[in-house]
């Protein structure tokens, strides 16, 4: 089974099993980790599962999208050119790692 | 042992006994099919992961609610103004209007706005202590709060902030206004409206009211009748549910010394968590019964969907039951506790999906600073009769909280 890290602001490191498919953001939701609001469930209107993706992913998960890329401009927490929503990173095969902003709501 | 009945709804009891009740539903099925004093039969959701499943299913829409196809399941009969608002829309007009609004709510602007928060709370403190050593909380502090970040965040002048407020209010239970006197109101703050859009078309500022008169969707630009109903839909949603959950919030600290106390070593750091469980344990720790029912907005199911085991029809009504989600016993341990010190608090108070509260970052931080600075100024303050509740009104809200310091 693919696995996330989630680092928190604090440096500790959440590790939790995902299923290829699912949303970095849902798997947060549903294993309990801080940090990760995800309150409008993944339709782009909340701007509450903003996280970092770790630059070993750079070319891993697809672009930003527009409507992405508009929400983005609306986090809690500065905005930083590995900024992401979560509900759009897909879990592959592989592990997913991300670290989790100071402030999401 | 006693079995514990797990009849849904159930009448009031104490609270604890009420989450009892509600862990025991959860455990024995997902959801209970009920029939609703308006509108016919819906199912209500008990459990957690079985509400987020359905709010985060688009096949669950509002559309039929919205043309009148269909009667609103509910408690009450649902005001056809409300059936016109942004609540009741889908996707993808939904889409389109509600970024244009979440955009002004947005996390960012919402933690802009906080520093003229802190200062409007502390400046409504200075007010109740100049007056003396008392003072009806609903009144004085959690109802103007909200407000006056309405006010800025709708743009309405400073000067027509009194007018705007005995408007607004006249929707609120605490008000007991006549119907007419209500029609009367509401028809002009409309017109107030009306005029305002009008104004910001021409002159924009950089308030809410201005972004969407403005707002350019590709060839469209948002007419009136589009941007009326936001507006209403803010002024209604705006502040009387969030000074209600600031009241209830003060309220539940006042009444259990041991989180008080912990509160005050660090009212900045529990504000975000001590708001959170106030959302999910809310009316369960005012010392009040509390009965087995209340929901959120239904949905209509467009196909047959099985949630959680459970097959629900297609053209079904479905909606969840926030307080049975928060004590279903899955989603959380001791349900029961009123805990402001929760990390992991999976509450549904405020909805999720596409449909969540609009104004949900902003309630938040008006909740934390009000608790937040309230307690700092205020550590000794303390109840001086117990909260005064109109059972009469949907969301029984409390009209009044008596207290001294």
């Amino acid at each position: 089974m693919p696995k996330v890290f989630y680092t928190q602001p604090d440096g500790t490191v959440v590790a939790v099993e995902g299923s290829v498919g699912d949303s970095v953001m849902a798997t947060a939701v549903r294993n309990g980790v801080a940090g990760v609001v995800g309150q409008c469930g993944g339709s782009l209107s909340c701007a509450t599962c903003h996280v970092y993706l770790d630059e070993r992913h750079a070319d891993e998960f697809g672009e930003v999208g527009e409507d992405e890329d508009e929400m983005l401009d609306c986090t809690a927490s500065d905005r930083e050119h590995s900024s992401r929503l979560s509900c759009q990173l897909l879990i592959g095969e592989g592990e997913v790692h991300v670290t989790v902003p100071p402030e999401q709501l | 042992m006693t079995e514990i009945a797990t009849d849904y709804p159930f009448p009031p009891v104490t609270a604890d006994e009420a989450a009892e009740r509600y862990r025991a539903i959860a455990a024995d099925r997902p959801m209970t099919r009920t029939t609703m004093p308006f509108g016919g039969d819906a199912w209500v959701i008990h459990r957690t992961e079985a509400a987020r499943a359905m709010l985060g299913d688009p096949r669950f829409v509002r559309e039929p609610f919205r043309t009148g196809e269909r009667v609103v399941p509910y408690f009450v009969e649902f005001p056809e103004f409300l059936r016109q608002t942004l609540q009741f829309e889908d996707p993808p007009h939904h889409t389109k209007l509600r970024r244009l609004v979440q955009k002004a709510i947005s996390p960012k602007q919402v933690k802009a706005m906080r520093d003229s928060a802190v200062a409007y709370a502390n400046q409504l403190i200075d007010d109740m202590v100049a007056k003396g050593n008392t003072a009806n909380l609903v009144h004085d502090y959690a109802l103007p709060l909200p407000i006056q970040m309405l006010c800025n965040l709708l743009g309405i002048p400073a000067e027509d902030h009194e007018k705007f407020e005995k408007w607004a209010s006249s929707t609120l239970a605490v008000a007991g206004m006549s119907e007419d006197e209500m029609v009367t109101n509401m028809a002009e703050l409309y017109m107030y409206v009306v005029n305002l859009i009008q104004l910001r078309r021409e002159e924009p500022l950089d308030d809410l009211i201005s972004s969407l008169a403005n707002a350019r969707d590709k060839d469209d630009t948002l007419t009136d009748e589009e941007i009326l109903p936001i507006a209403m839909l803010l002024v209604v949603a705006g502040f009387d549910n969030t000074a209600n959950f600031i009241t209830t919030g003060i309220a539940s600290l006042l009444q259990h010394p041991e989180q008080l106390e912990l509160f005050l070593t660090d009212p900045d750091g529990l504000a975000p968590t001590a708001t959170e469980e106030t959302l999910r344990h809310g009316r369960f720790s005012l010392g009040i019964p509390v009965a087995g029912a209340g929901a959120l907005v239904p949905f209509v199911a467009t196909e047959d969907i099985e949630i959680d085991g459970q097959l629900v029809a297609k053209g079904d009504a479905i909606m969840i039951d926030p307080a049975a989600t928060a004590h279903d016993g899955i989603a959380l341990p001791d349900a029961e506790r009123f805990d402001i010190t929760r990390q992991n608090n999976p509450q549904l108070t405020l909805s999720y999906g596409l449909h969540h509260c609009l104004g949900a970052p902003l309630a938040r931080m008006e909740m934390q600073v009000a608790l937040a600075e309230l307690f700092k100024r205020l550590p000794q303050i303390r109840l001086t009769s117990a909260p005064v509740i109109n059972y009469d009104h949907l969301s029984q809200p409390i009209t009044r909280l008596d207290a001294t310091w």
